[in-house]
């Protein structure tokens, strides 16, 4: 390869072994390249992803699509990059052919985080002014319908006097900083599905990474929530009738994060960036199996990131159970196999005598995951 | 302060806080409720029948002593009618199984069992110390595994029996299950949960009567019964990749107890969302009994603790490398498929009967090809196989191979030419 060759022949800059012209300053593979090759890379591989919205024939409306904005480097990333697809699209043909429907969902009840997400999501409807945002709170998910409050102990969801006084009792009430958060992952899917179904978008594209999505193979599976991986990491899987996908499902977390300092301008005052995860500790109380997880995948990425796309890839090939004999779970939603419900009465719970009264008061259906999450 | 009464019968003192799920139990409890949670297993699972001779792979290490102890229990106090024989293999790896060979002696006249020794030399023609001297350290541990697997069922052959039971544990399958995810690899993630592997077309079958047990229920079962067990980490297994498994299962297990069992559930779960055709095995007959293929699944007598297996750390950045070839080849690809048509009849290399002109969409995940499994025999020594030649006659040739030695048994291998060939090697060894 002649660029080799130069690059070494000219001291320490190496070109770039894409476009052979400018000193390659970033890595992908095992290859060096230059900024304009990188983020031409990033770019790509989510534009690629978003083939299935593509325009087709003479459709004049544009497709509507639910996104959520969580402010982390991954959304940021693909906000912009979709907003410059799309306006890309309208420069060649004056018109575009989906739009996104920003929503920001805030996870903290502190009025003083809500008012610095407010000023943020202002910042991001200044830089990218073209596409509809709004924001809703965790506890406008209690209003929802369809969820078996029940089996939260909480009474009927309607007419709440206080929802964030209440979602803070729910949250306080469960036994374990893991099952917490399992709570609020599903509150939170719940709540933008219906928030897409109420804005009429087809789908609802997450930014999640490559890194993200084995993260989550493993955080569910140890959860016990093996049986739902079919829906929550293959791209365009139906849930509730939205299809969800992953843009950037073939890129490394690291990639996104240089991706988002490299954009012009830079989406630094943008991102809120997530903390390392290198200092949990597994016996502090608060750590979460997905902060075992994100710590675990941290250090793969470093070594394998191969390995890391991979189990994205293996885990995508599994085949969800045909639709017949599933019952939807009473709190996340998804299918539950006839007969698999609970985390009672299965080969690993060898005791029967160990099934507590509450659960047979209860009769609704709830998945293993769900219910490991209310029981324990 | 008064002491916390056992959750279970009120009475005693609550000494043991249960790993499982944190009850406060007394030793009593504890230890009743550990036996009745494996006879559940047996019975719910039908593992046994009446008049079944069963050969307990035994290493002395306390997940196969505790087997043994609590076999006997339960077939004495349920009336199983079983007639259980201790069953060991001596993989030749001096200071490491001498000792815990000793104490299967002691648990055969303890347990008032028979039991029988099978050592790799006498099967293979190798010992793994002079495995070791050929290849070095790293990676051995997968000749082990893979001999160890094949060493059980002939051993239980050779005892007219065909059912071996095994010490695998709640967190050894767990620990498989999240391997089998990091490796990608399918068709074991469909079969490393089942209780029982192998099936009608096979010789022995092998189950694993512990697959709910944790390990550390294991260990207080076997303080409190006081059993004799040993204890030693394989000298052989400094740097497994399986070792990064077990430290995520250890700890999950400390943020979430429930954990382990968690993931032996999703396990079980996902083990029939894999797709068919790469199982090789239909749905209904997957969810009890799956093949067992003899390509170094883990199994054995948990003779290698915590490490045991075929992953190196080497292995892990040797699957880098492949994957990382793979993906270059596959984006090579998709730049010769969107180049135009002038183009279209360059092939990238590594990819045969590749259509540069439906490449760009039929390929669109870049994934590797669902290997389907079928189940047959080894044209060399006939032991059950997914392969044409067992891993275990690939690896033996290897080796025999490299470092011709003298005392092979010629079951293993046929021809004269080879034996010549290894009496030089061990007359230039002797030399040396």
């Amino acid at each position: 390869m002649s660029g080799d060759i130069e690059g070494q022949q000219n001291g320490n800059t190496a070109l770039c072994q894409r476009c052979h012209e400018e000193a390659a300053t970033h890595q992908i593979r095992s290859d060096g390249i230059c900024t304009k090759c990188f983020v031409a890379y990033v770019t790509t591989k989510a534009i690629k992803r978003m083939e299935t919205y593509k325009i087709r024939g003479t459709t004049k409306t544009a497709r509507r699509l639910l996104f959520p904005l969580s402010f982390g480097p991954s959304s940021a990333s693909l906000l912009h990059i979709l907003d410059q697809h799309i306006q890309g699209q309208y420069l060649r043909m004056n018109r575009a052919s989906y739009e996104l429907v920003v929503v920001h969902i805030n996870l903290y009840v502190d009025p003083v985080d809500r008012k610095d997400a407010d000023l943020l999501l202002e910042k991001y409807k200044s830089r990218f002014p073209r596409h509809t945002y709004s924001t809703l709170n965790l506890e406008d998910a209690l209003t929802l319908e369809g969820i078996d409050w029940k089996a939260l102990k909480m009474e009927e969801p309607l007419n709440t006097q206080n929802p964030a006084d209440k979602l803070q009792a729910l949250l306080g009430s469960m036994s374990s900083a893991t099952s917490r958060s399992d709570i609020v992952s599903t509150l939170l899917t719940r709540l933008l599905v219906d928030v897409a179904k109420k804005s009429e978008c087809e789908s609802i594209l997450f930014g999640d990474s490559t890194s993200r999505l084995a993260e989550k193979t493993l955080t569910e599976t140890a959860k016990g929530r093996g049986f739902s991986l079919p829906w929550q990491v293959s791209d365009g899987a139906l849930s509730y009738g939205i299809a969800f996908n992953y843009p950037l499902r073939d890129l490394l977390k690291k990639e996104i994060q240089t991706f988002s300092s490299l954009t012009t301008p830079p989406l630094t005052d943008l991102v809120i960036n997530p903390k390392s995860s290198s200092h949990i500790s597994a016996s502090s109380k608060t750590t979460t199996i997905d902060d075992l997880m994100a710590q675990y995948f941290e250090t793969v990425e470093e070594n394998f990131p191969s390995i890391v796309a991979n189990v994205v890839r293996t885990t995508s090939k599994l085949k969800s159970l045909p639709d017949e004999d599933t019952t939807s779970c009473g709190l996340c939603g998804l299918p539950v196999a006839k007969g698999t419900d609970g985390i009672y009465g299965w080969g690993g719970d060898q005791n029967t005598s160990s099934q507590p009264t509450e659960e047979k008061l209860h009769h609704g259906i709830l998945c293993y995951g769900c219910s490991r999450s209310i029981n324990s | 302060m008064a002491p916390t009464l056992c959750a279970i019968c009120q009475i005693a003192r609550a000494l043991i806080i249960r790993p499982k799920n944190h009850q406060k139990l007394c030793r009593e409890c504890f230890i009743s409720i550990f036996e009745a949670e494996i006879h559940h297993t047996i019975t719910s699972t039908s593992l046994f029948s009446r008049g079944d001779r069963i050969a307990i792979g035994a290493s002395g290490g306390k997940d196969s002593t505790v087997l043994a102890s609590v076999l006997k229990t339960l077939n004495e106090r349920y009336d199983y009618g079983l007639d259980l024989v201790l069953l060991s293999i001596d993989e030749g790896i001096k200071g490491y199984r001498d000792d815990s060979l000793e104490t299967v002696k002691r648990n055969a006249v303890q347990y008032d069992m028979p039991l029988k020794i099978v050592g790799y030399d006498e099967l293979y023609g190798w010992t793994m110390d002079q495995v070791v001297e050929v290849i070095g350290k790293k990676g051995n541990c997968t000749y082990c595994g893979v001999f160890r697997r094949q060493a059980l069922d002939r051993g239980a052959k050779m005892l007219g029996i065909n059912h071996v039971v095994t010490g695998h544990n709640a967190d050894d399958i767990a620990e498989t299950i999240l391997m089998n995810l990091l490796r990608g690899d399918l068709p074991r993630l469909a079969r490393s949960t089942s209780i029982v592997t192998g099936d009608s077309a096979s010789d022995v079958r092998r189950s694993k009567p512990l697959k709910y047990a944790y390990e550390k229920e294991i260990v207080l079962y076997a303080h409190h019964k006081k059993l004799d067990y040993f204890t030693t980490e394989c000298l052989y297994s400094p740097e497994a990749f399986r070792g990064s498994a077990r430290s995520l299962i250890k700890n999950l297990e400390r943020v979430r107890p429930s954990a382990i069992l968690d993931v032996v559930r999703s396990g079980e779960d996902m083990a029939k969302l894999v797709p068919e055709e790469v199982t090789g095995i239909s749905q209904c007959k997957s969810q009890k009994v799956s093949l067992s293929s003899a390509d170094g699944e883990r199994e054995g007598a948990g003779g290698c603790g915590s490490s045991n297996g075929r992953n190196s750390g080497g292995e892990m950045a040797d699957m880098e490398k492949k994957l990382q070839q793979d993906e270059e080849a596959a984006s090579r690809e998709i730049d010769v498929s969107s180049l135009a048509s002038s183009t279209a009849h360059i092939h990238p290399p590594e990819k045969k009967g590749h259509d540069p002109k439906t490449g760009k969409t039929g390929r669109k995940d870049a994934g590797r090809k669902l290997v389907k499994q079928t189940l047959g025999s080894c044209k060399k020594c006939g032991y059950m196989s997914s392969q044409e030649v067992c891993k275990a006659c690939t690896l033996l040739e290897g080796l025999n191979k490299n470092r011709p030695q003298m005392e092979i048994e010629t079951d293993v291998e046929d021809n004269e030419s080879s034996t010549l060939r290894r009496r030089m090697g061990g007359v230039a060894l002797a030399a040396g």
